[in-house]
């Protein structure tokens, strides 16, 4: 899932520049971390009043994924916004709205700014792919969606998003007690992909893929402003 | 095509074969590394030159390596993947060959959150094996876009290893790739204890390298310490620490503690020694002499 977190309210009132404002909610990643659905809403709404005018609150099921343009060709940006999502409080006074704040991730953002003539903030910043741990202390990134993976080579550990270097042939020199060497500049405890990687393939008796010389990645694909054909795909 | 370089000129002929380091100075400053090379040149065939370790700005390793060979000391040319692409890499790679170096060392690099630079964009589009292999393909006459070089550079490639780190299989797997991808030597970590050299003696006995194990003065307790908490994989002995402390003159005790790690290694059967003087530059002679290798 897609990970975020709250900017700092300063930085939203910012952007907001004393505008009336659309708060609206996402059902998906930020909604399951508890960081964009309906309760966070209704959180930051209460705190926003008092600095800046909230007319309505909102969520949409999906912000990374709204509806068919075709469907929204008609309609102003007030009706937009009831078709996409779920009242929560005041759609009545949409008309009033001069921004819209979304809870969602940098994808849903920018949905909502290309589908609605109004200007849409982001009210969180957007950090990575990944899970929370079972222990439940720490949300980690798992994958940088680099368009080569290497998964099937490595144990299913992601060295381009776990190591510090995105290091393609083994450990390096600054593997310390089986911990990443940038946790000594930082003071967390970073695991060395490389140790997990080892180890795991060791487990499974798979060793020999880490003998092998894993070439230079190629970065052609992910440089540039990446698109898939659609129809391509499902072929 | 080989470079020939008088480094492993040496290496090949059984000689003990000692190669020092010099620590590029912060500014633009060529007298500082001509103070560094004086104190070296009688004693080591070659000397190392660091390419900004963790990532802290210093005099370029090229610029270096320039004033070295003025100097009559041979470079060994180290690169890191931590501040070039591949594009940059080969690059300085054809400019090192022209200006005449001949022997490289290939290395990852430290992270720059290390150090002084820590909001630098880490770049790690190669690591040190795809290092080592980048300049076994220059050296074979091609680049890695493919093109063919109608005059190679002749390198001698070296690569890093660290002995004391967990889990050795893996450092060892690493090494393996190294040498597959053309690495012709080894310098190692700095050493201090003598299970290590065992260690490292049995973990690369079915390797056919010159592993050339890393020796660096201690200063002072302090310095141990300090490398005790920050240099992954290394292990200092308690009577060391003892000797350090009780010690009237670091200095005199640096050295007599350095000469005998460098007897060691002789003893244990390497083909030479790296000795990264860490500031003790002057002292090297002595080192040497003192540990009766020559």
């Amino acid at each position: 899932m897609i990970h975020t977190r709250h900017k700092p309210l300063e930085e939203i009132l910012q952007m907001l520049s004393g505008r009336k404002v659309a708060l609206l909610g996402c059902g998906g990643c930020v909604a399951f971390y508890r960081t964009g659905g309906a309760a966070q809403v209704r959180e930051l709404a209460e705190r926003l009043r008092g600095h800046v005018e909230v007319v309505a609150l909102g969520v949409s099921n999906r912000q990374c994924y709204l509806c068919r343009e075709d469907e929204l060709s008609e309609l102003g940006s007030a009706d937009r916004i009831r078709k996409i999502a779920r009242e929560l409080e005041g759609f009545d006074r949409l008309e009033e709205a001069e921004a819209v704040l979304s809870l969602a991730c940098g994808v849903g953002v920018q949905n909502l700014a290309e589908l609605l003539e109004l200007p849409v903030y982001p009210a969180q910043n957007t950090l990575f792919m990944g899970r929370r741990r079972v222990e439940g202390d720490f949300d980690i990134e798992l994958c940088a969606g680099c368009g080569d993976c290497v998964l099937g080579y490595t144990g299913g550990i992601c060295p381009v998003t776990k190591c510090s270097k995105s290091l393609m042939n083994g450990p390096c020199g600054g593997v310390f007690n089986g911990l990443c060497e940038v946790s000594r500049a930082t003071g967390e405890e970073i695991p060395c992909a490389w140790v997990e990687i080892y180890r795991r393939l060791k487990k499974l008796n798979r060793l020999q893929e880490m003998r092998r010389i894993r070439e230079p990645r190629s970065h052609a694909a992910s440089g540039i402003p990446r698109r898939v054909r659609v129809q391509e795909e499902a072929e | 095509m080989s470079a020939g370089s008088e480094f492993m000129k040496s290496l090949r002929s059984g000689r003990f074969t000692i190669s020092g380091e010099i620590d590029p100075p912060r500014d633009a400053n060529p007298q500082e590394v001509v103070e560094q090379v004086e104190a070296l040149r009688e004693h080591v065939v070659a000397a190392n030159v660091t390419d900004n370790p963790i990532g802290n700005v210093i005099m370029c390793t090229l610029a270096t390596c320039v004033i070295m060979m003025q100097h009559g000391l041979e470079p060994i040319y180290q690169a890191t993947c931590r501040d070039r692409n591949r594009i940059a890499l080969q690059s300085d790679a054809i400019g090192a060959a022209a200006l005449g170096i001949k022997n490289v060392l290939a290395l990852t690099g430290d992270h720059p959150r290390m150090g002084k630079s820590r909001d630098a964009k880490p770049v790690f589009d190669l690591d040190s094996v795809l290092l080592t292999k980048m300049f076994s393909t220059l050296r074979s006459g091609r680049n890695l876009s493919g093109e063919e070089l109608s005059h190679a550079p002749g390198f001698h490639i070296g690569v890093g290893m660290s002995p004391g780190v967990e889990p050795i299989e893996a450092e060892v797997i690493k090494l393996e790739k190294k040498i597959e991808a053309g690495a012709e030597f080894v310098q190692t970590q700095c050493i201090y204890d003598e299970k290590v050299l065992e260690r490292l003696r049995e973990a690369t006995s079915h390797l056919d390298v010159p592993i050339l194990p890393g020796i660096a003065p201690l200063r002072s307790v302090g310095m141990a310490k300090f490398m005790l908490a920050n240099v992954p994989g290394i292990s200092i002995p308690d009577e060391l620490l003892r000797r350090l402390e009780s010690s009237r003159d670091l200095t005199e005790t640096a050295i007599d503690i350095a000469a005998e790690l460098v007897s060691a290694v002789k003893d244990y059967g390497f083909p030479g020694v790296h000795i990264m003087p860490v500031g003790m530059h002057m002292h090297v002679g002595e080192i040497i002499s003192r540990s009766g290798v020559r």
